[in-house]
This record gives structure tokens, C-alpha cells and sequence, in this order.
């Protein structure tokens, strides 16, 4: 170092100096030890000479970090307790805040990975106020060829569909998830097969045509160069290799682009959409996603109003009441988890705050020791700006130790979160630690020091140095100021902490209220198995000879006491919505219902209760029967019995359907959001050609689905079978992302009130020692303990309180942001608030209580001699 | 024998004029000062290297380090080429200076 280098050769000067004037004595003839004494005395002070030769080397502003630098790392060593501490917790609070920044940029703010993608929409229906129905719904293929056709302010209109094919050959049948796409769907997106080429427009219809994607193409194709224009068999037909996409291409899962149905996992394989689209019904089902690029320059609103006025005709001669919206696409692709991270990162920041404010407690109570240091060094002249800075660079080194290991945690913790979250958080195999990330932990660095260092820093700049000098060591003489700005932190942490908790206790109610609903069907015991009946020799009448055949079977399984199936479980979505109309009574003005297609014991597999009338019998199969939910009963014949009126199948040209039964209310997606009414027709009337059978055990899951699939197996072994799912199961991944953000929320609060607490006592235990003397004079002059303990219980809670109530109040205000993500319990619910105030008054409470009990032990004689 | 302290601002010259003879340590500019002022000006450590420290950063002078006749490591400083005018501006000053100091105490001694 070149400071101390210089430092070394200066020595060296003045000692070959000295050396040098000896010498000279010596050959005048003085005595050695003599001419060594009177060199010395001539020399004068050396280390004055040192010092003042030093100042003329002048400073550099970065010599002078040096020496602050190297300050502050002293003043590190003499509290080795407190540094640990602290580099711990800001290692703790930076890691955690940056990880989640990367969560919340990669999937949040990172672009899509698309060309241009800020042009990129999805069109979504939105369904007329008086529908009463939460959310927005696919569009239908129609309008998306008047779209296509005529949008002016549009580049490119796609649709897609989420689907399924069976890939045999090659390996066990596997069934793939795939998207139906309009010919111009990779053009609108901005891609480009790497290889081979994009669908023609005139495939559209479906000629056979494929396109892969990298990972399959790897995975189940050994990325054979040959590929192209390969036959393989897809659902029993023979289909061609036109393309692969690139590698790396991350396309939004399934379920992420806001479709109702089809698989939730990445698409695998394209296929075209296979049906003229013009042809299609102007009112058609909303079974379609459309992707949108918009001209450049052009802006959402006029492009909105273009797509709803080019359906003017239709709205008119349907009377559609529902309209349409654009979302940008990356904001439609991560909308399950936008809430729920914003969350979770201002938690985070909310602890790092409640990090850095204890941090800079703990540093005033230590620059309290520096006191009397600061006023002689202002005494001698030193600038008051260089002791401001001084203390910020004893904050920053602090920090940046803290911060340096924050980011070895930040990179561990990103993996933790990234293994340990429910799938449907989309995008997080996107997440990177980029610039942008890399910026973020510097400001959150910049950021943490300023709050660490400002209120020591401040306070010791602003010593008098007289008083500093005067005021030896007792408490007494400067409980004034310092105290209340210590006691505001304390308040800040508190009322920072009280946020947390109540938003952590909303969701928490929130979820074991969202545990404890009635759900409708059984859980532990119901197996469900996914299948496809996809081949073509399961077309026209195939699959509902099969199905019937497999149904059989299942039934007969040892251990089976009741096997069903349904076109669609519980829990898994919306699908076949349409209008709920009472066939002899019909309105102009209908609600939605979602129906189902079943196999007879589905219910009892289910669990499901029957509330009247009977349930599906061998004999009703392919029969215009239906049972529908008891709130679909009492919508429609209120007071009346339902038994015997007729309701409209879904589908046109379908007849009406006698109501033979009334069942339970079920939910269709997550039980916070859909609990749509219900039909159910007999499968057969319309075969779906995905189905799940349910079957119900009262013996062990595991070994049940064994036999399950070994029956299905012998029936087909063509026939792909994706794992089999208890309910439970459906249940638990359904209600993953709220679980997930409930814990971490929960484990954050909970910091924060133990960082708090930490707080409290630091700043109590500190006022006492200060107070020693004083209270030895209490205690002397004849205060009881009792007297002593409450009076700095009150001391000690007085901020704790007023830093409650700031933090109730805000909570009061800030829960609206949360209301999204509660379950049947208000924002300004005052259960949660007054948990929250009786936890963590116990807390300070707690806190205070060693200090003060301290406090009372106090021996006034040894107390008095300090003085 | 009475000893002067140097006159405030005239050290920086003293140490320079040394100098032009060649590269001396702090030790010999000292010994220089005092015996070419026969015994008169006495150069104190603290304010010898303060002012050479202060020079140097100037770069009126340069340092290295050098054996000593005695054998003895020690820091030797030698004029630069700005120190050379530097000191030639000074010395102008110096006896302008002076000339008119002397005048005015002389006009001083003989109104009295």
C-alpha cells in the first residue's frame, strides 16, 4: 500500500537523520551515548515532525477513504459481536431482496422473449356487468377471421388452442402437449423455424402438417437432421415434419396463454388449426386464444375499438353483450403471479428496511461511546463534514460485506425459491441475475447504507463539542434528544413490522378459511387418470364403445368401490361454458353454467351429494338427461321442483335435457374463484375426447393406480397415461401459489417481528446502562423495584405503541392492495389487526422485560461510584 | 553564540539555494544552512521536512534514495528544472525585497 509505504520511508528519513547528526557528534568527540542524547534533544518531537510532514503530502480524496476505511475496519474489530450481527442480517436482507428482484424481473419486467414484444396483445372477451362473472374469456375463431381479415391497426392476428396429440412409435405413446395454430402464428410472434420452414396459409386447414420444437425434437428424435418431411404417427394418424423451432425459445405454457382447456405445460409439438375459419360460427364457443401484433406506433385503445367495431354486425344480430380487450401479452402470460410477487418483494423490502434501521440503532448506540472522541476531534479541528462522512463509511463497509455476501445468498436463495415454487409461477426458468439485477443489489446497497449510517452519522456531526467534553459518561445529562431519535427507529421498525404481520395474518386467514371450505367432493380417496381417445379408430362411435368397456373394468378392481368419469375434474378450469336456459321457458337474457359430460358413478366416485331426484344409470347413456348443480336448479325454477323441467344441452342442434337429479355445488377452477353453475349431460350425447376417470379406494391410492393403469393398459396400450392424481393432490396444486405466498409472507413478518424485537431491547438495554447512575439515585432516595420496572417498561413501549399505531394505520390503508389475494375475510378485517397489536405488544413487552428487570437489580452504591 | 530563527517564507529559498550545488540530504541541508550562514540561521527537523515534503510535492525538488559518504542510506534531494527557475524568481523577489527593506530601515536610522 502506498500509504504505508511512505509512511515507512519517512521513518527512515528522520532515523538517518538522527543517525547522520550522532555520527557527526561523535567525530567532534562526544561520548556515544551522549551525542545520541543531544541528536535526539535537537531533533525535537519526532513524531510531531511525522505528523506535520505528513500533511504536506496532501490528501487524495481516495488516500482519505483510505484512512477512513481503514477506521471504520478498526472500529469493526473493537465490536466484533456487533459487526458479526450486522453483516449477518444486511447479508440476510440484501440476499433476499435481490433474490426476489431477479424473481420479479425475469418474470415481470424481462421482455418476452420475442421479437419487438411490447407490440404484442391478447384479444380477451369481457363479459357484460350484469353476467356477474369475475375475469375475461377466450375470443371464438370468427372473430378472429373478421380480425385477420380487416384490422387495419393490426400487423398480424393469430389464434391458437391448447391440444393434445399422442406421439406413437418411437418409445412408449406419449401424449404431447401441443398448440393449434393460425398459419401465421410464429410470423406474428416473430419466430422462425431453425430449421425447415413455417406453415403455408393454405395448410391452415390441416393437412398433416407439424412443426416441433427443440426439446422434442432432441428428446424423442436424437436431434436427427433428417427430420424433415418424416412421417411420424400423431393420435393414429400420420402426420409431416415440416420444422423445428430454435433452441431456447421459452413459449408461455399452455395455460398461460388464457386458454380454458388443454394441457398447462410448455407445448411440445404445432399443429395447424384445422378448419377454414371463415366458415366458423360468428357465435361460436370462446375456445380460442388470440395473439395480436399491433402496427407499430399504433397504441391498445384505437386498436381495441377497431376489433369490437369490426364485430358491430354480429353484437347486433346476437345480441352479444360481452366486449373485447387487449392485454399485452407478457401482462396476460404472468397475470396469476404479478400480485403475488409485488408482494413478496415489498415484504422483502420491508425487512431490509427493518434490517438497516436496527443496524443504525445498533450503530448510534455504539457512536454514543464515540461522543466525547467526536468533540475533541471537532475541538481540534476536524470538519464536521468528514465525521458525517466518517460514520456513512463505517455504514457502507458494513454493508458492502453484508452486501457482497447478500449476493452469494441472493444466488442460493433464487435456487431455493425457483425449486420450491408452484409450478404456475410462469417464466422462472427465464430468471437470470442480469444488469439489471446486478444494478438493483448496487442501489439496494447505496440504498441500505444511507439508512444505516444517516441517523448515526447525523448524530454525531451534530456533537457540541463543549457539551460532548462536560458530559463525562452519565446517562443523565443527555436523555433529551438522542433517545427520541433511537426511540424512532424503534417506532419505525415496529410499525413497518405491523404491516407485515397483518398483511401476513390476512392471508393466512385468508388460506385456512380457503382449507376449511366445504368443497364439494372427496379427496383422499379419489384417483383420477387423464386419457385421450385421439386415434382414429376411436372416431365415430370408437371411443364410446371403449370407454364403456374401460369403465366396466375399472369397476371390477379389487379395492374400487366406485368408478366414474368426467370430461372435466373439479379444480381443473372452465370448459364447455354456454348458456344456462330453460328449454320450455326460453330468455333473451341467460346466465352461464359450465357443463360436463360424465359416465354414470361419477358422482359416488366423487363424493359429490345427491340432493334430489336420482343419479345417471347404465340406461341413460347418450339419453337427453341432465342433473345440474342445486344452484343451477334454484336459478333457474326457484321454489319449484326441478325434477322433470328440460334444460337446453349445450351445442347447437342439441335437444333439451329432462332434469332427473339435483347434486352438489363443485368448483370448476380454484375455490377462491369459480363455482360455476353445473349441467351434466351423459357422455355419449356428446363423446369429448379427453376424459379423466375417477375412481374411489378405500384401500392404498399407490396401489390402485397400479392396477388402474394396468387395465387401461391391456384395453389400449397405444394409449398415453399421464400420471395418475388423487383429489388431493388437484387440491394441493391448486392451491400451491397461495401456500407459497402465505409461507413466505408469514416467515418474512415473522423476521421482522423478532428483527423488532432485537430492536427494542438493544435500544431499552442500552437506555438503562446509560441510566445507571440515575436510577442508582432512585433507588437510593427509595423508589421500590416496581417503580424502577415501570418506569422503563413505559419508557421502553412508549415508541413500541406509537409505532403500532402508525402501522395499523397503515395497514388500514395499504390492505386494498391486498384485497386480490384474500379469501373471505375483508382487508380491514379487525381480527387480524388486533392479533397483530397483541403480538406484538407481547413482543416489546418481552423485549423490555430483561432490561428492566436489570433496571431494579440496580445497586445504588456501585451505581453512584461511576459517578 | 546566538542562533536566528528563519525569517517566515524564506526556508523554501534557503533549502532551493542549497540544492543548486547538487543533491543533499535533510541532515547536510541543514548542516549547509547553518554553516553557510556562519552559525547564524538555524533550520529546526520540524520545519526542515514539512518544507521538503511540500517542495517535493510541488516538484520543485525530486527525491531518491542514495548511499551518503558515511555510508548511510538517505534521502537525497535535487533540484528540478521548475525548482531552478522557481528559485531564480524567488531570489529576484528575494532582493528586491530586502534592498527595499534595507533602504527604509536605513531612511528610519537616519530620521532618528
Amino acid at each position: 500500500m502506498k500509504w504505508r509505504r511512505r509512511n515507512q520511508e519517512l521513518d527512515e528519513e528522520i532515523q538517518a537523520h538522527l543517525a547522520m547528526a550522532v555520527q557527526d557528534r561523535i567525530s567532534r568527540g562526544e561520548g556515544p551515548a551522549e551525542a545520541e542524547r543531544n541528536a535526539r534533544r535537537e531533533l525535537g518531537n519526532e513524531t510531531l515532525i511525522k505528523e506535520i510532514t505528513r500533511e504536506m503530502w496532501g490528501w487524495t480524496a481516495v488516500e482519505r477513504l483510505q484512512q477512513d476505511l481503514r477506521y471504520a475496519f478498526r472500529q469493526m474489530r473493537r465490536n466484533s459481536g456487533f459487526t458479526a450481527m450486522a453483516i449477518l442480517s444486511l447479508a440476510l436482507g440484501l440476499g433476499a431482496v435481490t433474490a426476489m428482484f431477479s424473481i420479479v424481473n425475469g418474470v415481470l419486467l424481462e421482455p418476452l422473449a420475442f421479437h419487438d414484444p411490447a407490440r404484442l396483445y391478447v384479444a380477451r372477451t369481457i363479459p357484460p356487468p350484469e353476467a356477474h362473472l369475475t375475469g375475461d374469456f377466450p375470443v371464438n375463431a370468427r372473430q378472429f377471421h373478421e380480425w385477420r381479415a380487416h384490422c387495419q391497426a393490426c400487423q398480424s392476428v393469430s389464434l391458437i388452442q391448447m391440444d393434445d396429440l399422442t406421439l406413437v412409435g418411437a418409445g412408449e405413446p406419449v401424449k404431447l402437449p401441443a398448440l393449434r395454430v393460425s398459419s401465421n402464428f410464429f410470423a406474428t410472434l416473430g419466430v422462425r423455424p431453425a430449421i425447415g420452414r413455417d406453415f403455408l396459409p393454405a395448410e391452415e386447414s390441416g393437412l398433416g402438417q407439424v412443426i416441433l420444437t427443440d426439446t422434442l425434437w432432441r428428446s424423442r428424435f436424437a436431434a436427427d437432421p433428417g427430420i424433415l418431411g418424416r412421417d411420424i404417427q400423431l393420435n393414429g394418424e400420420p402426420h409431416t415434419v415440416i420444422g423445428v423451432l430454435p433452441h431456447h425459445l421459452a413459449l408461455p405454457r399452455g395455460d398461460q396463454w388464457g386458454g380454458y382447456f388443454g394441457p398447462a405445460d410448455e407445448p411440445l409439438i404445432f399443429e395447424p388449426l384445422g378448419f377454414h375459419s371463415e366458415g366458423q360460427k360468428p357465435a361460436g364457443s370462446l375456445n380460442y386464444t388470440s395473439v395480436i401484433r399491433l402496427k407499430p406506433g399504433i397504441s391498445p385503445a384505437p386498436a381495441t375499438a377497431e376489433l369490437n367495431s369490426l364485430l358491430a354486425d354480429f353484437v347486433r344480430q346476437y345480441h352479444i353483450t360481452t366486449r373485447i380487450a387487449l392485454f399485452p401479452l407478457l401482462q396476460q402470460v404472468t397475470r396469476r403471479a404479478r400480485s403475488a410477487l409485488w408482494l413478496l418483494l415489498g415484504a422483502v423490502a420491508a425487512v431490509l428496511l427493518i434490517v438497516c434501521v436496527n443496524v443504525g440503532n445498533l450503530m448510534l448506540v455504539r457512536t454514543a461511546g464515540r461522543y466525547r472522541e467526536a468533540g475533541v476531534r471537532l475541538a481540534l479541528g476536524a470538519g464536521r463534514t468528514r465525521l458525517f462522512g466518517q460514520v456513512l463509511k463505517e455504514a457502507l463497509v458494513l454493508v458492502a460485506i453484508g452486501g457482497s455476501l447478500g449476493l452469494v445468498l441472493s444466488y442460493a436463495g433464487l435456487r431455493a425459491f425457483t425449486a420450491a415454487a408452484p409450478i404456475d409461477l410462469p417464466r422462472l426458468e427465464e430468471v437470470q441475475m442480469d444488469w439489471r439485477v446486478l444494478l438493483f443489489a448496487f442501489a439496494a446497497t447505496t440504498f441500505s447504507t444511507v439508512a444505516c449510517g444517516l441517523a448515526p452519522a447525523w448524530r454525531l456531526s451534530r456533537i457540541q463539542p463543549l457539551d460532548s467534553l462536560k458530559a463525562v459518561s452519565s446517562g443523565h445529562t443527555e436523555a433529551g434528544r438522542k433517545l427520541r431519535l433511537r426511540e424512532m427507529l424503534v417506532s419505525l421498525e415496529v410499525a413497518l413490522s405491523a404491516v407485515l404481520l397483518t398483511a401476513a395474518s390476512l392471508l393466512l386467514v385468508s388460506f385456512l378459511r380457503l382449507t376449511h371450505v366445504e368443497k364439494g367432493f372427496g379427496t383422499a380417496h379419489v384417483i383420477t387418470q387423464d386419457v385421450s381417445f385421439l386415434s382414429p379408430k376411436y372416431a365415430h362411435g370408437g371411443r364410446n364403445q371403449v370407454i364403456r368397456l374401460m369403465m366396466d373394468r375399472l369397476r371390477q378392481i379389487p379395492g374400487a368401490s366406485a368408478a366414474g368419469a368426467t370430461s372435466r375434474l373439479p379444480m381443473r378450469g372452465e370448459d364447455w361454458v354456454s348458456e344456462l336456459r330453460d328449454s320450455e321457458a326460453p330468455t333473451e337474457d341467460n346466465a352461464i353454467a359450465n357443463f360436463r359430460f360424465v359416465m354414470p358413478d361419477y358422482w359416488r366416485a366423487m363424493e359429490i351429494p345427491l340432493q334430489q331426484g336420482r343419479f345417471f344409470n347404465d340406461g341413460d347413456w347418450g339419453r337427453p338427461v341432465a342433473i345440474v348443480s342445486s344452484r343451477a336448479a334454484r336459478h333457474l325454477w326457484p321454489n319449484e321442483n326441478p325434477i322433470g323441467r328440460h334444460v337446453q344441452g349445450i351445442g347447437p342442434g342439441q335437444p333439451a335435457l329432462e332434469i332427473v337429479g339435483v347434486v352438489g355445488e363443485v368448483p370448476a377452477g380454484p375455490l377462491d374463484q369459480s363455482w360455476p353453475m353445473m349441467v351434466y349431460e351423459p357422455y355419449g350425447l356428446i363423446s369429448p375426447v379427453a376424459m379423466s376417470f375417477t375412481v374411489r379406494t378405500l384401500g392404498d391410492p399407490a396401489a390402485l393406480i397400479r392396477s388402474m393403469r394396468a387395465v387401461l393398459s391391456s384395453i389400449d396400450p397405444e394409449m398415453a397415461l399421464p400420471t395418475a392424481r388423487t383429489m388431493n393432490e388437484i387440491l394441493d396444486a391448486s392451491m400451491a401459489t397461495r401456500r407459497f405466498e402465505m409461507r413466505l409472507i408469514l416467515a418474512f413478518a415473522l423476521i421482522a417481528l423478532l428483527l423488532a424485537a432485537l430492536g427494542i431491547y438493544g435500544v431499552v438495554s442500552f437506555a438503562v446502562a446509560r441510566r445507571t447512575p440515575e436510577i442508582g439515585i432512585r433507588v437510593a432516595m427509595g423508589a421500590r423495584p416496581g417503580q424502577v420496572l415501570s418506569m422503563i417498561l413505559r419508557q421502553g413501549l412508549r415508541p413500541v405503541l406509537f409505532g403500532l399505531a402508525v402501522g395499523l394505520a397503515t395497514a388500514l390503508f395499504a390492505g386494498r392492495l391486498l384485497a386480490s389475494e384474500l379469501y373471505e375475510i375483508g382487508p380491514n378485517d379487525p381480527l387480524p389487526l388486533f392479533a397483530v397489536a397483541a403480538a406484538l405488544l407481547l413482543t416489546a413487552f418481552a423485549a423490555c422485560w430483561a432490561p428492566a428487570r436489570r433496571a431494579t437489580r440496580v445497586d445504588p452504591l456501585r451505581a453512584l461510584r461511576f459517578e | 553564540m546566538k542562533r536566528v530563527e528563519l525569517i517566515q517564507g524564506t526556508l523554501d529559498m534557503l533549502i532551493l539555494q542549497t540544492l543548486r550545488w547538487g543533491a543533499q540530504h535533510g541532515y547536510g541541508i541543514t548542516q549547509a544552512i547553518r554553516s553557510g550562514s556562519c552559525d547564524v540561521l538555524q533550520v529546526e527537523t520540524g520545519s526542515l521536512y514539512p518544507a521538503l515534503h511540500r517542495l517535493e510535492r510541488q516538484r520543485w525538488v525530486k527525491a531518491e534514495w542514495r548511499q551518503s559518504e558515511n555510508n548511510q542510506r538517505a534521502k537525497y534531494y535535487s533540484l528540478t528544472p521548475a525548482g531552478r527557475k522557481y528559485l531564480a524568481a524567488e531570489q529576484e523577489r528575494w532582493n528586491t525585497v530586502s534592498t527595499a527593506i534595507a533602504s527604509l530601515m536605513r531612511a528610519r536610522e537616519t530620521e532618528a
